[in-house]
């Protein structure tokens, strides 16, 4: 589904070229749960902005079913992005003075399905995540555990083909992080492709499949031997 | 994006922020107030101008002394009438030459003056006219009570004064007037008559205005024997730039000004008709609406900038939203749109409460005005006026509004989302 060949990306600060990628290459097929690993600075969030449509690569291929990225235009992106890119981020990223519900259909805002509809689908998503009951509160009224969840409930309203995550248990105490990673490994189940950026080695043995990544070169990319399952509580 | 979705946003927002959206608003409320205000009072002013001169007929002649570039400018004419008056080229002898003129009706020359009128312990402010029995036809006096002056009397200088409505009712209230002695200036006169109620014509109080026969006015009033001014009547309406023309030969002969390329600058008199006259003023109130609006809209452009510095300062606050909102799949327009509708709506909401304090505003200014000139000051908002200000409006939400709209569109969602 996504095919990655000789991707590199150069950032350019005047005089100053700073290389982020330097050319990397993998595939990622359906229903897989991948980790992208390495310290900060290694490229992954920058990985992950491009493969989530976010950004451009600066050369190298980049497929996303099929579809060169490349050629794509920033409204063409934006509308590729409504359709089959769902974003969990690690400070939630909720709008402040907006109610659980309303924050969830917002990606529906920009499909332009009736509001009937739209309604349905926030619903499902909500409990899919368990928070049915938390439909009027606003973010400021809800646990961080609460918050990523409705964040991840906004993430697969629009029945996305890959779920980004990006740090999505860093700012939540471990037991709230196990609830999340532990849905991330529900929706993997239910066949959502999963691509997770993590620094914790703890957390990235979650996915089926870890890709490390150094100073925007790939340094290991390798099944899980001992994949762990977060509903078998705290290992750590 | 839907719309209603869109409006909602932008409502939402400004009411996150109110005292901001409303100190933002002020700008936009002040501006199209008074701009509101301004073009209603300008109608006003030109009802009110029309009005008077249609009360006169435009089928009047004014004839006054002094060249029109010495001294009195154009326009002058009217509101100096009663004031202090030193140029003593028309006689009555002009006014009895002008009769002659085969379209002349009527001929009345006048004195004027401002004093006193005493009656017993009573006495008032009152504006005395010395004039013809002419005048009072001219000026559509009619007697209630007495007669009004005749041709005799101005003949035999006799001491007679014909009251307007107000000033009788003033001095002898429900006692009858007439016969009895007033004093002017310390020179007693018998009242020959009252007239009708009769309100403002040309901007003077008719009602306050108390007659007396020419010859007596100029002899024992004003001590000269100039005038003021003549008003002629004339018979055919259509020919009355023919007998203007004539009225200006007929006055440069008897004075002896010899002025055959007929520069008006090189007579010691002007002439003009009515319909000039109401022209002349129509044009002075339409320059004094349009310089008056120009300040207003210059308000509606600062306006405009408060609205522009808000949105920017909302663009930036809400740089981690937009990002957000391009996340998720957010286009370009859509964004555009969600700040350019914020602005409108801003504006727009602004324009309206606006529109509301202007037609407020000038509803109170007619009333202050209408007292302060002693006249019915008819009230006009036209349906155009209101159309204007609320295109202004939304003008202005969209000239304003598109460099932090677009500056909001083009954010590029990656920096947005990392923004702090």
């Amino acid at each position: 589904m996504i095919e990655i060949k000789n991707l590199t990306k150069e950032y350019r600060h005047g005089s100053l070229l700073t290389k982020v990628l330097t050319g990397v290459s993998f595939n990622i097929k359906e229903g897989e749960f991948v980790a992208i690993m390495g310290a900060s600075g290694s490229g992954k969030s920058t990985l992950m902005h491009i493969m989530g449509l976010l950004d451009k690569p600066s050369s190298g291929i980049y497929k996303f079913r099929e579809k060169n990225i490349i050629d794509m235009s920033d409204d063409e992106l934006a509308r590729f992005r409504n359709k089959q890119v769902g974003f969990i981020f690690q400070s939630f990223n909720l709008l402040a003075r907006t109610n659980v519900l309303e924050n969830v259909k917002l990606p529906l805002v920009y499909s332009g399905f009736p509001d009937k509809k739209e309604e349905e689908m926030a619903l499902k998503a909500l409990n899919s995540v368990g928070l049915s009951e938390r439909l009027e509160h606003f973010p400021n009224q809800l646990s961080g555990g609460e918050q990523q969840r409705t964040a991840i409930a906004r993430a697969i309203v629009n029945h996305p083909s890959v779920l980004f995550a990006d740090e999505p248990t860093g700012n939540l105490d471990s037991k709230s992080g196990q609830q999340i990673m532990e849905i991330l490994q529900k929706l993997n189940n239910q066949g959502h492709t999963v691509i997770l950026v993590t620094h914790e080695k703890y957390t990235s043995e979650m996915a089926k499949r870890v890709i490390q990544l150094k100073d925007g070169k790939i340094i290991s990319d390798e099944l899980v031997a001992c994949r762990k399952f977060a509903k078998d509580g705290l290992l750590k | 994006m839907k719309f209603i979705d869109s409006l909602q946003t932008a409502l939402k927002s400004l009411k996150a922020n109110k005292t901001r959206s409303i100190l933002t608003m002020l700008g936009i409320i002040i501006g199209i107030g008074a701009v509101v205000s301004v073009l209603s009072l300008g109608s006003g002013a030109k009802k009110l101008i029309v009005g008077q001169i249609v009360s006169m007929g435009s089928n009047t002649i004014f004839i006054e002394p002094g060249a029109w570039n010495e001294k009195m400018e154009k326009g002058s004419m009217l509101e100096s009438a009663t004031e202090e008056f030193d140029i003593k080229t028309l006689k009555y002898e002009d006014a009895l030459e002008i009769k002659k003129d085969p379209n002349i009706d009527m001929v009345a020359p006048f004195v004027i003056g401002v004093d006193r009128i005493v009656y017993k312990n009573n006495n008032r402010k009152i504006t005395f006219m010395g004039t013809t029995p002419d005048a009072l036809e001219i000026n559509n006096t009619f007697p209630v009570l007495g007669n009004p002056i005749t041709e005799a009397d101005v003949k035999s200088m006799a001491r007679k004064v014909f009251l307007g409505h107000k000033i009788n009712q003033e001095l002898f209230g429900d006692e009858n007037p007439i016969g009895k002695i007033v004093r002017i200036k310390k020179q007693n006169f018998i009242v020959m008559g009252v007239g009708e109620e009769q309100g403002t014509q040309m901007f003077m109080d008719l009602d306050n205005v108390v007659y007396v026969p020419l010859t007596t006015a100029q002899k024992l009033l004003t001590g000269s024997d100039h005038l003021r001014w003549i008003v002629a009547r004339v018979k055919n309406e259509d020919k009355i730039d023919e007998t203007v023309e004539n009225i200006r030969l007929t006055i440069r002969e008897r004075h002896n000004i010899y002025n055959p390329e007929g520069d008006t600058a090189k007579d010691d008199f002007k002439i003009m008709s009515q319909k000039e006259t109401a022209k002349m003023l129509n044009a002075i109130t339409g320059i004094f609406t349009i310089f008056l609006s120009s300040i207003a809209a210059i308000s509606l452009i600062v306006g405009g900038i408060g609205v522009m510095n808000i949105m920017l300062v909302s663009v930036t606050e809400r740089t981690k939203e937009i990002g957000l909102r391009k996340a998720v799949g957010a286009q370009r327009k859509d964004i555009l749109e969600q700040f350019l509708i914020e602005a409108v709506v801003l504006t727009f909401l602004g324009g309206t409460i606006g529109i509301i304090f202007g037609i407020i505003l000038s509803y109170l200014s007619g009333i202050v005005l209408g007292n302060l000139l002693e006249t019915n000051w008819e009230f006009i908002i036209s349906i155009k006026s209101i159309i204007l200000a609320f295109a202004v409006t939304t003008i202005i939400g969209l000239g304003f509004g598109v460099f932090p709209a677009r500056k909001a569109a083009n954010l590029s969602p990656i920096e947005a989302l990392r923004y702090e």
